[in-house]
């Protein structure tokens, strides 16, 4: 396996008493493709966001190619990390008073440090690529929620991220529209993006993963191909949630 | 009734008077309009400064709490009297100088600027909650959405916080600034022309209240428009509520 580019271990996380991140060890490589699956509650979503400091984790360390971006109880080069690592929300976050052109640009000007001509072309070369060409100038309200998503997809990858973060981003579309949503990110895989992926997705999760994460009470229960731990779960946790969730 | 009629519209008096109440009322307009301004801008830096995040900014967010709660918890009249009674005293003695101590910026008198900064430095703490309520009502999202992209506490505020902040607050600024305008005539105390000392020293003079009347019907020609406004704002708002910004 080539180089890991993220890399995490000991991570803990609580919420006053409660302890939502236990003790999170796992490396993701370099163009890797990881699905995170667990019930609700595991702690997935925390885990996403200490990884990008969302949330400030309480222990463990966290290294982004190498580098420690997190230990000893504190973040460092904060601003490295949060600009290699993009993330997709659940709830999109559109900025609704600009348009889609506007929220993919604004931050490679003022972060990337691009002219405006050249984040520009990039925006409408990205909101291409994602299916929207007809909606460059739309402003959010105006857009369909799988659309919103294409353009918050867009937006993220328009900054040139090393690493995607995804949590749960078809969980608030409707069926129909969730489609379009996983073919962009099918083709991200394809085209070689790390992505670290929380979804209820299991197709999704078996056709594109390279790995499967199944967390459950802030651990890390089980991990492995997805045949393996989709189709052929070791432990009795996994086999119980999967047993819930394919029952469907 | 014709009794009440010449007790409180007593035209020829109104016609008479009426370019000297038109002046009163030309500094209660500009009073309104420069307090106005600088309290929108007070109250947005004392919005934002209440909001800085880390523990290294906890005395700044303390300081500024306790500066919004006194300003906004003592009677503008008062701050309007310790501005004139301190900053006079302090220059005289030496302590501070003349172009602070009586301002006569433009030529405008220093009762001017003390109303100025008495209006700035109460409006200001009231604006700030104003801001502050739209600030925390812009969904969370935002915030992580911005600073996820690489932006700082700083740029989030400013591209993506503020902009949809300051759209909210609208209607309660503007409510605001009705209350700053009518509050203007406190600064008659400190002997400030504007259309109520006007309007009461033709009273004194006249034994008859129609000047006053006048300022009145003044304010309205202001004042109702303004608050059309608001409610049209929030009308405009409400409809694009319904048709369901996230
Ligand atoms: N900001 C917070 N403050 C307090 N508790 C929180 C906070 N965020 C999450 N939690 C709690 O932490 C636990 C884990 O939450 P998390 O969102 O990580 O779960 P999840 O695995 O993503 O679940 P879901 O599948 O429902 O999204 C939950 O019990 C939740 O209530
Ligand atoms: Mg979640």
């Amino acid at each position: 396996m080539s180089e890991a580019i993220l890399s995490v271990s000991g991570l803990k996380k609580s919420y006053g008493k409660l302890n939502v991140l236990k003790d999170i060890n796992c490396e993701i490589a370099q163009g890797e493709v990881v699905c995170v699956i667990g019930p609700s509650g595991s702690g997935k979503s925390t885990l996403l966001r200490c990884l990008n400091m969302l949330e400030l984790p309480d222990g463990g360390r966290i290294e982004l190619n190498g580098n420690e971006v997190f230990g000893h109880g504190k973040p460092k080069d904060l601003d490295v990390l949060r600009r290699e690592v993009g993330m997709v929300f659940q709830s999109f976050n559109l900025f609704p008073h600009m348009s889609a052109r506007e929220n993919v640009t604004i931050a490679q000007t003022r972060v990337r440090g691009r002219s405006k001509q050249e984040a520009d072309a990039r925006s409408v070369e990205q909101l291409e690529k994602v299916g929207l060409a007809e909606k460059i100038d739309e402003f959010p309200d105006r857009l369909s929620g799988g659309q919103q998503q294409r353009v918050a997809l867009a937006r993220a990858l328009a900054m040139d991220p090393e690493v995607m973060l995804f949590d749960e981003v078809t969980s608030a579309l409707d069926p129909e529209l969730v489609k379009g949503v996983l073919d962009v990110m099918r083709g991200l895989a394809d085209g070689g993006m790390t992505m670290v992926v929380v979804t209820h997705e299991m197709n999704f999760a078996r056709e594109v993963a390279d790995r499967v994460i199944f967390m459950d009470q802030g651990f890390i229960v089980e991990q492995g191909k997805p045949d393996a731990v989709l189709g052929n779960p070791q432990e009795d946790r996994t086999k119980q949630f999967l047993g819930l969730v394919l029952s469907r | 009734m014709e009794q009440f009629f010449d007790t409180y519209f007593d035209f020829s008096l109104m016609a008479e008077y009426f370019g000297q109440v038109l002046e009163g009322f030309w500094w209660t307009i500009k009073l309104s309009v420069l307090g106005g301004i600088l309290a929108l801008t007070w109250g947005l830096i004392l919005a934002v400064l209440r909001q800085l995040p880390g523990r290294a900014m906890a005395p700044v967010r303390f300081l500024t709490i306790a500066y919004i709660d006194a300003l906004r918890g003592i009677p503008m009249l008062l701050t309007l009297l310790l501005i004139y009674g301190g900053l006079g005293t302090l220059q005289a003695s030496g302590t501070i100088p003349k172009w602070i101590g009586v301002p006569e910026f433009f030529g405008y008198p220093s009762a001017f600027w003390y109303g100025i900064m008495a209006l700035t430095l109460t409006y200001g703490a009231y604006m700030a909650e104003v801001y502050r309520a739209g600030i925390e009502a812009v969904p969370r999202g935002q915030m992580e959405a911005s600073r996820s992209l690489g932006m700082s506490h700083g740029q989030a505020m400013r591209f993506v916080i503020v902009p949809q902040a300051v759209r909210k607050v609208i209607p309660p600024l503007l409510n605001d600034f009705i209350a700053l305008m009518k509050d203007t005539s406190l600064i008659s105390v400190i002997s400030m022309p504007e259309v109520v000392q006007v309007g009461n020293d033709i009273y004194s003079t006249t034994c008859n209240p129609s000047a006053l009347t006048l300022g009145a019907l003044l304010f309205l020609i202001v004042t109702i428009p303004l608050a059309r406004l608001v409610d049209w704002q929030i009308k405009k708002q409400d409809e694009k509520f319904q048709r369901g910004i996230p």
